[in-house]
Parts: structure tokens; C-alpha cells; sequence
């Protein structure tokens, strides 16, 4: 779930790490109640801080994604129907912004980045 | 004490060759803290300042609240110190050098340690002297961590490791942490492994410090720059400019520190214009520092 999360990157830890888990209960990896490593486990499994394991956690239950029982662990919370898919959308679009964004970086057009992604997905969209 | 490490005006000389001036240093209580500098730049003298193996000229230190070195005694039996090299009897067997280590102190904690042997598969029997490298760090760590103190000092624990033994070293340091909220003080020259663990991040170049903020904002605040048009002298920006030169193509590639988004408005009203804004990790702006650091000191 955690494989390639970059401490380089200027996207803080926290959220990386936030994100993943968002993007596993959206995509049901992650199931409604289903326990998340607790923070002593995943820092020391990802070699990263606690605090920054305890910073997403607190987040994610912020946002009502999960419930934090102290003393027990963090579990998934039951979601409001359509969330999930809210969710997943939520995540076509960073994933698009990625894209783009990098397509402006190397200087490919928007014509070519569809003609690419037409033969990619071997269907024609216009 | 909010702060697990306290240095204020720290002066310390030694013959003519060097010396650490102005020391000002704060390490917030709980924090992993990162040292950052390039060889001799004073990070082991200000390590060994802070453990009371050295006395300096003037100002003041404060460790877990204690004064050092007058305190020593009572700071040491909380403190964890990994030295740069192990300096342990390598006529001794690993079992022994943990009993050893065990008698001088009160906290110790013997189901830890026989914990960290098992994680760290040291055997009991082998002589220390016939230990790999990588082996005898992770015994110092073992005997850091099995002492239960609330500050631990780390000098470079994983340079010169393989990428194993590292691993091993920062998993045992961070269940540690999470177990204990203990404060860790770290050097290392591997930049990228710092990145990953510290919320703080100190850099010394030449006795003297240079940048000391949290993790995130310095990252935050050193950026790379694409400008265009821009004038030749620029008088009080309201961030600093680190490195300025031709970029090649158009414009000029500018390294900027304290920056935040919305200073772009800023260089535009000079006429100029932001062509780009790249995000720099850790590594290239400590090296940016740097290099900004000694053009202006020199």
C-alpha cells in the first residue's frame, strides 16, 4: 500500500501517506472497520517518524475516514454511500493534474498527450 | 523543558585551527533532529560539547534540563550516545559488553536488549573484536536503546553501512521512538535517510550554523527559480537569494531560501517574470546552502 512513497518529494510525508490510505478505502483494499497498522508498526516498517505516522492518522480522521479509539488502534470507518466513489474520482483528477503537469515540464502537447493516451487505451474518444 | 538540548552562545576554541563561535542551538523535546555538515565542520566537537566530554570557552549548555558538564552525572544516565567509532574491549564477548554496559545503569532494560539481539541476530558468544562492522554498530545501537534514556545522540550510526544493517538500525530507532517518545539527535552525511525520519534540520559549515528550522519548512522554503528580464541588482527581497546564474536557454536560474508562494508578485513588479518554480529535497538545498554560505563568508 505504502510501496514508493517519497520522502524527497516536496508533497510532505503525512499526506503521502494520508493519501494511500484514502485511495485504499476508496478502492476497497481497505474495508469498512478493517484495523490500520498502528503507528508504532508503520513507522518503523516505512523507517519514518511517528510522528508523521500519527499526523496522517489524525488527518484521515479529520476527514472521517477513519476513527482513532485510543488505546485500541485506528479503524476504518463505515462510509456514507457514494463516498468511495467520490473518492476515486477525487483521485482521476490529481492523477490527471500529474499528468498534465508533467507533459507541460517536458513539453508535450495536449494533442499529443491524446493521440497517446487514444492508442494506449486502443479506442478513438473525439 | 521544552527543550531536550539547549546551547546558547556557545563559544569553544582549540589552538588556532578551529573553532565553534555564537553557537545558538534549541532542540525541541521529542523531536528527531537532524545534523547536517560536511567534514570538520564542527558537528562531533558540538556532540561531545553536548556530552560534557569537552568544556568550552563560554555560554551556556542545557541537557534535559541539567547544565552540562556540571550535571553530567545525572544528564548521561538519560542520555544514549552512539559515538562515530565504537570504542568498545574487543576482548570482550557481545554477552558481556551487554552485562557490562547493564551495571551502570538504573533504567536499563534487559527484555529490550535481549529483544534487539534477537532482531539484530548478534550472538551472545562472539568476541566484539570479531564482529563486521555493520554487526558492532547495531550492538551500539542495541546498548543506546537498552539503557532507556530520553535523549539519544547519535553520531553518523549508519554511514558506511549496507543498505541492510541501515535498515535494521532506523527500524529498532523508530519503534523506539514511537514506544518511548524519546528525543533523537542525529548526524549523518546520508542526507536522503535524515530526510525520512526528521521533523527537524540543522546544518553547520565551519563552526558555525548556518539554517535551523523544522523539516518542512525548509523545504518549503528553498525552491529553484526560472526568471526572466530580471534586473541586476535587487535590494531587500523579502527572501534570499542563495545562488543566482545563466540558465541555459532564456533567463536565469536563481536558488532562493525563506520563499514563500506568494513573493512570484514580488520579482513580477521588478519587471521580471517566474517562468518556473522547482521543488528542492533536502539534499540539493543543504548543498545550495552551502555552497551560498561559504561565497558569502569567503
Amino acid at each position: 500500500m505504502f510501496h514508493g512513497i517519497d520522502p524527497r518529494s516536496s508533497i510532505p510525508l503525512y499526506a503521502q501517506i494520508a493519501e494511500r490510505i484514502r485511495l485504499a478505502i476508496a478502492n476497497g483494499t481497505l474495508s469498512s472497520a478493517a484495523s490500520l497498522p498502528s503507528v508504532r508498526q508503520l513507522a518503523a516498517e516505512l523507517r519514518i517518524n511517528p510522528a508523521t505516522v500519527t499526523q496522517a492518522y489524525r488527518d484521515l480522521e479529520e476527514q472521517g475516514f477513519v476513527e482513532i479509539r485510543h488505546g485500541a488502534g485506528t479503524f476504518v470507518r463505515e462510509l456514507a454511500p457514494g463516498r468511495r466513489a467520490r473518492e476515486r474520482s477525487q483521485q482521476a483528477v490529481t492523477l490527471v493534474r500529474k499528468l498534465l503537469a508533467e507533459a507541460r515540464r517536458s513539453g508535450v502537447s495536449l494533442a499529443e498527450l491524446q493521440r497517446a493516451l487514444e492508442t494506449e487505451l486502443g479506442v478513438k474518444t473525439a | 523543558m521544552t527543550h531536550a538540548i539547549a546551547i546558547d552562545r556557545l563559544h569553544y576554541r582549540v589552538g588556532t585551527a578551529f573553532e565553534i563561535r555564537d553557537l545558538d542551538l534549541h532542540v525541541p523535546a521529542g523531536s528527531i533532529y537532524g545534523f547536517l555538515g560536511p567534514n570538520g565542520s564542527g558537528k562531533t566537537t558540538t556532540i561531545r560539547l553536548i556530552l560534557g566530554l569537552l568544556r568550552p570557552l563560554s555560554g551556556r549548555i542545557t541537557v534535559l534540563g541539567d547544565a552540562m558538564p556540571e550535571q553530567h552525572a545525572r544528564v548521561l544516565s538519560r542520555v544514549g550516545y552512539v559515538p562515530e567509532q565504537p570504542h568498545l574491549d574487543v576482548t570482550l564477548t557481545v554477552g558481556e559488553l551487554i552485562d557490562f554496559q547493564r551495571a551502570f545503569y538504573t533504567r536499563w532494560d534487559q527484555h529490550r536488549a535481549a529483544e534487539l539481539l534477537a532482531a539484530f541476530e548478534l550472538d551472545r558468544d562472539r568476541l566484539f573484536g570479531r564482529l563486521s562492522k555493520g554487526q558492532k554498530a547495531k550492538l551500539m545501537i542495541l546498548l543506546a536503546l537498552a539503557q532507556c534514556g530520553d535523549l539519544l545522540v547519535l553520531d553518523e550510526p549508519t554511514d558506511g553501512l549496507d543498505p541492510v544493517v541501515r535498515r535494521d538500525i532506523l527500524r529498532a530507532l523508530m519503534a523506539y521512538v514511537s514506544e518511548r517518545g524519546a528525543t533523537i539527535f542525529i548526524s549523518s552525511h546520508l542526507v536522503h535517510e535524515l530526510e525520512r525520519v526528521c521533523d527537524w534540520v540543522a546544518v553547520m559549515d565551519n563552526g558555525r550554523l548556518i539554517t535551523a528550522s523544522p523539516m518542512e519548512k525548509f523545504k518549503h522554503g528553498i525552491k529553484r527559480l526560472v526568471v526572466t528580464g530580471a534586473p541586476r541588482d535587487i535590494v531587500d527581497p523579502p527572501f534570499r537569494i542563495l545562488a543566482r546564474e545563466a540558465a541555459n536557454g532564456a533567463g536565469e536560474s536563481w536558488v532562493v531560501g525563506d520563499w514563500d508562494p506568494a513573493m512570484q508578485s514580488y520579482i513580477e513588479r521588478l519587471g521580471a517574470a517566474v517562468r518556473e518554480v522547482i521543488d528542492l529535497d533536502l539534499e540539493d538545498g543543504f548543498v545550495e546552502l552551502l555552497r551560498s554560505f561559504r561565497g558569502v563568508s569567503r
